[in-house]
């Protein structure tokens, strides 16, 4: 992203300039940005010409980079780092937010999830009524920040619990969730807010009586949601939820993921978790597909240089698989799936798994910096 | 009597995958088929105070001042009766008079241990190093706090730092030992990365404990090490 550090060098305000007389839409969170943020791209573009940082590029130069792109786009769909997002705000004075989830995620880096959700709070009660935010209500840390704005959209998938969330994040007390953690709500008076879209199974139920049955051809809950969000935003675009639908039912991998990637006579699918609450969903998806699994864990400073959360993942839906490990970090990942009572084999590289895997599909699960080596590889659909 | 260990109100205190110093804990003890139970205390739930191994986690600051208003007296009474206490990071502040929270408030903590917690200009992240007090291998983890913890008597601490911060204020030194407590800066977990500072832990509650073969972990353990070189 060379471009946009030497753009934002030559002029720092360039993300400012640069966003002036466009719609812009931002999208973050702990995870799904990138996929979101495709999926919205993808379907506004059927109406006008998008900009967007679809790459993953979601720090300052990358929306320096994204927004230079085509001068001439009406429409900025993008991508941001939830440490950069009230930056990003400030520059791009954004028509829509999109705030998907706040979890624990590189913790040397980010921080606490509380730290975040405090810095987003401080900023979204800043902005004018004319910027609107598509919130999640599930999730306690994105409502409460969103709170603090004046024009909400509350969605929900039917996300239950929440791993970070057994205090308030109003008061600090203890967060009462009820029905089996559909909703929360605490003494002081926070509560989960009541949505206007929901998502049930694969419907979307607006708030005009609108039901919109949701496809993606992106595996998993995750990827339902964000196809769900992707038809919201365009709905507040005025794009039909059919035309967007077109489009977005038809994206099956976004920057590599679920992308194929062939290394001697393995087809393995190619998977990104970078953080408890994704390789929960990964997992899960994972479980329905082939027997054989590669996990791929490093610890560079994308990756976050902390790797205890493993700890905190249930690896059980990868009993009865046969499953390596590879990446600088697999001795921790071994020592993880060891106690879990995972049987494993350690690998040096994935044509290592792919010697032992012979000619069958499996499944690659791979950590940030390990995913976009590998995502490189993956044929372009 | 089955051995008990204790897991303490993990939703509060787990935010670095401290669960694993448990699970890690009763997995030596399977692998040598020692006979034990292991408890897992959540918010609500009463906390026996007869139990053998107590384990304390990780926490943001509203979560450990919650984990201090439930715990109460009930390790202080564990310790009359002879329990020993694991502690990491916001465990190990607990334990002592006093622990800072947000907005420069002073927390009064569980008065076991005597140590004080101040917070700190800046907070130490990274991987930490240390040369044990006791006779075990060198010792890795990863620190991620915002406290700098003081002794409040001539102590003996878990380890010397060679890098990294631990208990700052200049000492170089991480954690505590007492003769029912260990307590430390160094998540990872701890006992996935040292397993001679789980089974030293274990033996002091359980007796002489037969050799292990855990090869990952020692493996993992001089990864860390040499990483640090």
């Amino acid at each position: 992203m060379v471009g946009g550090r030497i753009l934002l060098k030559l002029a720092p305000n360039a993300v400012l300039e640069l966003s002036k007389n466009r719609q812009v839409v931002l999208v973050s969170g702990t995870n799904g940005k990138s996929t979101t943020t495709a999926l919205i791209t993808q379907a506004l573009n059927s109406k006008s010409s998008v900009v967007s940082n679809s790459t993953g590029a979601n720090l300052f130069a990358g929306l320096a980079s994204a927004l230079s792109q085509d001068l001439s786009a009406p429409v900025a769909v993008l991508e941001v780092d939830e440490m950069v997002l009230p930056w990003a705000i400030a520059q791009t004075k954004p028509q829509l937010i999109v705030l998907l989830n706040l979890g624990r995620d590189q913790l040397d880096r980010l921080s606490e999830v509380r730290v975040v959700a405090q810095k987003w709070q401080g900023v979204l009660k800043t902005l004018p009524a004319s910027c609107a935010v598509l919130a999640d209500a599930d999730d306690p840390f994105v409502a409460w920040a969103s709170l603090a704005s004046v024009n909400v959209i509350w969605f929900t998938s039917g996300v239950h619990g929440h791993m970070d969330a057994s205090t308030c994040p109003e008061c600090g007390e203890i967060l009462q969730w009820q029905n089996q953690g559909a909703t929360y709500s605490c003494t002081c008076g926070f509560k989960k807010p009541n949505p206007e879209w929901i998502l049930r199974g694969n419907t979307l139920l607006g708030p005009q009586n609108q039901e919109i049955e949701i496809t993606s051809a992106i595996p998993g809950k995750a990827g339902l949601s964000n196809a769900a969000r992707a038809v919201v935003v365009s709905q507040y675009f005025g794009v039909d939820a059919e035309d967007a639908l077109r489009v977005i039912s038809k994206i099956a991998s976004v920057d590599g993921r679920f992308g194929t990637l062939i290394v001697k006579q393995t087809r393995f699918r190619l998977m990104l978790s970078k953080n408890p609450a994704s390789w929960r969903e990964t997992l899960a998806t994972s479980a329905q597909g082939p027997k054989d699994v590669l996990l791929v864990l490093n610890a560079n400073v994308q990756d976050g240089k902390d790797t205890s959360w493993l700890w905190d993942v249930d690896f059980a839906p990868l009993k009865n698989r046969t499953v390596l490990v590879s990446g600088d970090r697999r001795l921790d990942i071994s020592a993880r799936l060891t106690v879990a009572g995972i049987e494993h084999g350690i690998v040096s590289d994935e044509k290592s798994a792919a010697e032992i895997f012979g000619n069958v599909e499996a499944d690659l699960i791979a950590s940030y910096t390990a995913f976009h080596r590998l995502a490189k590889g993956v044929k372009k659909s | 009597m089955t051995l008990a260990l204790v897991h303490l109100l993990p939703e509060l205190l787990g935010t670095y995958g401290d669960k694993g110093n448990v699970e890690i804990a009763s997995w030596r003890l399977n692998k040598r088929g020692i006979a034990h139970e292991v408890l897992t205390v959540g918010i609500g739930e009463a906390i026996p105070t007869r139990a053998d191994l107590y384990f304390l986690g990780g926490g943001e600051d509203d979560a450990q001042i919650k984990a201090r208003e439930i715990l109460g007296t009930s390790l202080s009474k564990a310790i009359k009766n002879g329990a020993h206490i694991f502690a990491v990071c916001a465990g190990f502040q607990l334990l002592g008079a006093t622990f800072p929270a947000s907005g420069g408030r002073t927390v009064e903590g569980l008065g076991i241990a005597p140590i004080e917690t101040l917070s700190a200009p800046k907070r130490s992240v990274g991987e930490i190093f240390s040369k044990p007090s006791i006779p075990i291998a060198m010792l890795t983890g990863f620190e991620n706090h915002a406290g700098q913890t003081r002794f409040l008597e001539d102590q003996q601490p878990l380890g010397n730092v060679i890098s990294g911060v631990g208990n700052g204020l200049g000492t170089n030194i991480d954690g505590l030992i007492t003769n029912q407590i260990v307590a430390t800066y160094m998540h990872g977990p701890a006992f996935a990365r040292n397993p001679e500072l789980a089974d030293w832990i274990l033996s002091r509650v359980v007796g002489e404990l037969a050799p292990l073969e855990s090869e990952v972990f020692i493996k993992l353990h001089d990864e860390r090490v040499n990483a640090v070189k």
